[in-house]
């Protein structure tokens, strides 16, 4: 298991036991962080897991494919340490990771 | 008894998509089974239904066990009909995968609401010629209208002919009153549009249909190809089907619940700002698709009973988005209503690829209507109700502008 930690945008905290092998998007909608929709169950299709990856953990989270890179120009509210969380697989090395939500998904 | 929570005498809880009665306000019903039958099982249809918004959510995206090989429609999979390969919606992986995947590429939230301008436009045309009526019909004069436009858009169709399309998509999908869906009507694959494809294979545009003509991709033998001819012609039809009938709902919903709430549509017209929460209210409060079906292809265990295989199960959308577990005070419109969205687009891989010109054309919609009629009353006597195992909405929505 691996923690993972989800700041909703109004600042409630979830600290969550993810097993490794899901997506960082799993954790949130297994484990009611509502912040996260994942409408499409993880097929990279329609956006509505969007987070911001802790900048400290930008790297550690691996990089982005075509596919996640256009549909991120899709969310509301992009930033430069945007992401589609079900694209974040997780593994032992993200023990500890931080990720913000956005204000809204839609 | 072994049937989960059949009627056990008159008191009991009954639901069935068909029955006019109660399709006309399914929700008290919808409150009854999710907490007297939250597996309900329909002895007369023989199906199942599931009512509740986490047990929705937990098991719609279980393909393994919910299947939708033999399609998302109740009556299709009771007939057990053979569905024409590349029919994407009604596989499961691996070739839905395939297909799906191609039509992810090209059918793109971008592409989507890159339409945002043209569907202004389009609205615009629909409605300058009403402003100064005393009537208007949300169905007849836009809802009819803008979901058939904006496919042909999306398509490339020329605007004499996209009215033309949509009648032919209507006339292939539509049930009587009452009764169930004629199985003839799956086997729809796009007839009509052939003469279309074939002019633009020879002058190919920016358009869909050209980039559905011209995609690469490997399929499932792990060939690279091109799509087929009549591939190219049921994605075609799955796109102008599912984004036709539904759009349209949406559009009369949205003139039947600002109808009814007339605070709530003047703070809207007062600040555009809340458009969008709107037509996400909009779409969880009276879902165009209330409910999708699908084949139980194991034997599997929900709230303590067997579900056996070979069943078929519908997952009550419209029931779920009133859960009150999940919405406090679900069975109040509020355009303010914070925390977790609806569950209108379904989950899981086939959730619905055009939600995002769904919202994309309800906003629009909503904004150009509101700029020209700022009120409105709904006319009751005027206004029709159709509904099937699959949609739900207006045939006319007749209003007063006042």
């Amino acid at each position: 298991m691996v923690d993972i930690t989800y700041i909703e945008s109004g600042g409630e905290k979830h600290v969550v036991d993810v097993d490794a092998g899901r997506s960082v998007m799993r954790g949130a909608v297994e484990n009611d962080v509502r912040g996260i929709i994942g409408e499409c169950g993880g097929s990279c299709l329609c956006a509505t897991c969007h987070v911001y990856v802790d900048p400290a953990w930008l790297e550690r989270v691996g990089g982005k494919s075509e596919a996640e890179e256009l549909l991120l120009e899709e969310v509301c509210d992009l930033q430069s340490n945007s992401r589609l969380s079900c694209q974040i697989k997780v593994t032992e090395e993200l023990e500890g990771l931080l990720v913000r939500l956005p204000e809204k998904q839609v | 008894m072994d049937k989960a929570t059949e009627a056990q005498g008159s008191d009991a809880v009954y639901w069935d998509p068909y029955r006019p009665d109660i399709g006309e306000n399914p929700y008290p019903t919808f409150r009854r089974l999710r907490e007297e039958a939250p597996l309900y099982y329909n002895q007369a249809y023989d199906f199942y239904a599931l009512s509740r918004f986490a047990d929705i959510e937990t098991h719609l995206g279980d393909i393994e066990t919910f299947s939708s090989a033999r399609s998302d429609i109740l009556e299709f999979i009771k007939e057990d009909i053979d569905i024409p390969k590349g029919m994407f919606i009604w596989e499961d992986p691996p070739l839905h995968t395939v297909y799906r995947n191609v039509v992810a590429r090209v059918f793109t939230p971008k592409r989507m609401n890159d339409l945002e301008n043209q569907i202004r436009e389009y609205c615009a045309r629909c409605l300058d010629p009403l402003v100064g009526a005393e009537r208007i019909d949300f169905i007849a004069d836009l809802g009819a209208k803008l979901p058939g436009g904006v496919i042909g858009m999306l398509l490339g169709i020329p605007d004499e002919e996209r009215d033309v399309v949509r009648e032919r998509v209507e006339a292939a999908l539509r049930t009587e009153t009452g009764k169930p869906m004629d199985v003839s009507q799956a086997t729809y694959q796009g007839e009509g549009y052939e003469d279309y494809l074939d002019w633009r294979a020879k002058n190919p545009s920016d358009d869909l249909m050209t980039t559905l003509l011209g995609v690469e991709f490997k399929d499932e033998t792990g060939t690279t190809r091109k799509l087929t001819r009549e591939e190219v012609l049921i994605f075609v039809n799955v796109i102008a089907g599912a984004g036709n009938e539904t759009t349209s709902r949406l559009i009369g919903w949205t003139g039947k619940i600002l109808g009814d709430h007339p605070e709530q549509r003047r703070q809207i017209a007062a600040d555009p700002g809340l458009i969008p929460a709107a037509i996400e209210e909009i779409l969880r409060f009276e879902p165009p698709g209330p409910a999708v079906a699908r084949y139980v292809t194991k034997d599997v265990e929900i709230r303590g009973q067997t579900v056996p295989a070979g069943s078929a199960i519908l997952f009550l959308l419209a029931s779920a988005n009133r859960d009150e577990e999940r919405f406090p005070d679900g069975d109040s419109f509020n355009v303010h209503r914070e925390g977790p969205p609806h569950i209108t687009f379904g989950r899981g891989i086939h959730s619905c690829l055009g939600s995002a010109l769904a919202r994309v054309e309800g906003r629009v919609a909503l904004d150009e209507i509101l700029k020209r009629f700022p009120d409105w009353t709904v006319d009751t006597q005027g206004a029709k109700l159709s509904s099937s195992s699959s949609t739900r909405g207006w045939d006319t929505m007749p209003a007063y502008t006042r």
